[in-house]
């Protein structure tokens, strides 16, 4: 029987082509508001999340400022915490680490033409070489001008310059320069080993995945040779930690970040689900809030319909007569009625989830080709599905009102209508 | 038992404050089997007394029984349910859907009752084939000439094997040649299956078949004759 009121639903729809396409237009304007909304949301959260794995790793975590991440995030968080790092690399499930601090020294370099040495009060950061050879992801591609050289886990008293303090110190590499630690160490001469290259247009290289850009204004040294200037670890601004494989991440992490905690460093570990999590807040967020926007389109295309089937049966009346003096009960009505609004509901669903799909591909497409980075295109099979169910949904109970005062009209009143 | 027994039925219109007596205390009795005509003049109340004996329409006051079943103790439902399997209606204005092709409007009452698609699609054909109308099963009711319209009517009514017919006017529109063509086939109806048969009508022809000629003036029975 559903198949015959399917049948006779149709019919009425077909026989009314413009109205019931005006009614259609009326509700897939707002789905396919709604759906591309969605999607390019669901798209750029893709992409996002897909760029942070490439850079970070499932198996890797980082120790960040305490305060510096998340909801905890105070004004009061320092930027630097103290840090045992061979200790760290002992705990259990901690593959390798590696860790970058950070000073401002006094730093000698060669004489210029009137034999004054150039000198100054400069940037001084500490990488564990660890950072180039096991977490590259999180440096990019670091490059050093011709015939220089990054250091190596065996390097002591190398440095590594950016550009910028190369040329202001008068080095080259083969030559070196003096750093001045705490006042009870003795100054260091350090050999220069590498220049980092600058980009062809000058500016100092930085890939769109680096955690964190090459500068070009700052001296590098081992992360060992600090302690030789500056004693143990008390001025960290990162440490990475990669995990041994299969372990837990969030497991080791946390139990870092606690062990850490208790002997005095003020940390807080990062790991790849925290991150993808905390994307996901803010882009669905945002996602929900312009979705909600496009909800009330759909809510105007839910009046049309309404609007469309109180016309229907007004006009219908006597057709309404005939079918119960044939013998039609009410629940036979109220079906008919309902089926139709809910198919010109899922007619504009469909519609609208094909048009959304595409409107989200070309808005990804322009917003990618803006920001210069290719923004995933999402089909999601539960957006589709919801979209459909709900869009006959909506037809259906905006339908249901004017259904039910056409099934409850008495026959006779019904018939004599004209 | 008689198929229909109505006794002291009135029907009242309300018109603002006035009322119409459509009928005025009315006693009738239709046997199983039997045809009878119903004659009167314009507004003299037979289309509502015909709604009253198809259980379209309830009365003011006064009981109507069907097959010994007391109309007023029936609920809507069941009251639908009747409709479609007892009562084959042909209304005076013929009442067809008209966005559905003459085939779908005589399956129309099928539909209602459940009957299988294959053959209830068989039964419109018969039905249509046997109206004269072989060659119209397609066409929508505003492409039909007025008899052919009436005559998708009647196989409507047809449609469910129904007890009895009820037919308003059933030859209003005809031919004297196409409207003896359907008063054949309700005479049949009554005289080979039985089936009882209640036409309003102007027309002598229609008259003759009848066993019992009933005239309605003003919501009463004046006459009653019985035909030879
Ligand atoms: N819904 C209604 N509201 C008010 N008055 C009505 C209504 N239906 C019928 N009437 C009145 O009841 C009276 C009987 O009407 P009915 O349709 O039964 O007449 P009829 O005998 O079938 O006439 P005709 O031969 O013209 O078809 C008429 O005077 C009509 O005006
Ligand atoms: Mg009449």
């Amino acid at each position: 029987m559903l198949r015959d009121f399917l049948v006779l639903a149709g019919s009425s729809i077909l026989h009314r082509k413009i109205r019931s396409w005006l009614t259609v237009i009326g509700v897939f304007i707002g789905i396919t508001a709604v759906v591309a909304l969605i999607s390019v949301g669901l798209g750029l959260e893709r992409t996002i999340t897909d760029e942070v794995a490439k850079v970070f790793g499932v198996d890797t975590f980082v120790l960040a400022p305490r305060g510096s991440f998340g909801a905890a995030r105070t004004s009061e968080g320092s930027d630097q915490y103290a840090l045992d790092l061979e200790w760290l690399r002992t705990l259990d499930g901690v593959l390798t680490a590696a860790a970058v601090r950070q000073r401002t020294a006094f730093v000698q370099g060669q004489p210029g033409p009137e034999g004054r040495l150039a000198q100054g009060f400069l940037p001084v950061m500490g990488l564990s070489p660890e950072l180039i050879t096991s977490f590259s992801s999180f440096v990019g591609s670091l490059e050093v001008e011709p015939g220089g050289r990054l250091f190596q886990e065996a390097d002591r008293v190398v440095a590594v310059l950016g550009r910028e303090v190369a040329t202001r110190l008068r080095v080259d590499a083969g030559q070196t320069i003096v750093i001045a630690g705490d006042a009870d160490k003795p100054e260091i001469t350090f050999t220069v080993v590498g220049i980092l290259a600058t980009a062809d247009d000058g500016r100092p290289q930085q890939g769109f995945t680096s955690g964190m850009p090459a500068s070009a204004t700052t001296i590098y040294i081992p992360y060992d040779t600090m302690e030789s200037l500056w004693g143990p670890a008390q001025d960290v601004l990162v440490t990475l930690v990669r995990t041994a494989p299969g372990r837990d991440v969030d497991e080791v992490a946390n139990r870092a970040q606690a062990e850490l905690r208790a002997r005095g460093s003020r940390v807080t570990a990062i790991t790849y689900s925290d991150i993808s999590s905390a994307i996901g807040t803010v882009t669905s967020t945002v996602s929900a809030f312009l979705a909600g926007i496009a909800g009330i389109s759909l809510l105007v295309g839910g009046v049309g319909v309404m609007n469309t089937m109180f016309t229907s049966v007004l006009e219908r009346t006597k057709e309404i007569g005939i079918m119960k003096a044939v013998g039609a009960k009410n629940s036979h009505i109220l079906s008919i009625f309902v089926i139709e609004s809910g198919m010109m509901g899922l007619v504009g669903g469909i519609v609208g989830t094909l048009l959304g799909l595409g409107l989200s591909a070309v808005a990804s497409a322009i917003i990618g080709r803006m920001f210069d980075v290719r923004i995933a295109v999402v089909a999601s099979p539960v957006l589709i599905t919801a979209t459909l169910g709900g869009s006959f949904l909506l037809g259906a109970v905006a339908g249901l009102w004017p259904a039910r005062r056409a099934s409850k009209l008495p026959v006779v009143d019904a018939l004599r209508y004209e | 038992m008689p198929l229909l027994e109505l006794a002291g039925i009135t029907k009242d219109y309300r018109l603002g404050k006035t009322f119409v007596h459509a009928l005025r205390g009315l006693d009738l009795t239709i046997e199983q089997g039997e045809i009878v005509a119903l004659m009167g003049p314009s507004g003299s109340g037979k289309s509502t007394l015909m709604h009253i004996l198809g259980a379209l329409d309830t009365p003011t006051s006064g009981t109507a029984a069907f097959d010994g079943q007391s109309l007023q103790q029936l609920s809507e439902n069941q009251l639908v349910t009747l409709r479609g399997r007892k009562v084959g209606f042909v209304f005076q204005t013929f009442n067809l859907v008209p966005t559905l092709s003459a085939q779908k409007n005589v399956e129309l009452p099928m539909i209602f009752l459940g009957v299988p698609k294959r053959k209830r699609a068989a039964r419109a054909k018969e039905l249509l084939t046997k109206v004269g109308l072989a060659d119209r099963i397609r066409h929508k009711p505003n492409e039909l000439s007025g008899g052919e319209r009436q005559r998708v009517a009647i196989a409507r009514a047809l449609a469910n094997n129904p007890e009895i017919i009820l037919a308003d006017e059933p030859t209003g529109n005809l031919d004297t040649e196409t409207g003896g063509t359907i008063l054949e086939l309700l005479r049949r109806l009554s005289v080979d299956d039985g089936r009882t048969v209640v036409l309003v009508t102007h027309d002598p022809e229609a008259v003759r078949i009848a066993g019992r000629v009933i005239r309605l003036r003003d919501g009463r029975t004046v006459e009653e004759t019985a035909n030879a």
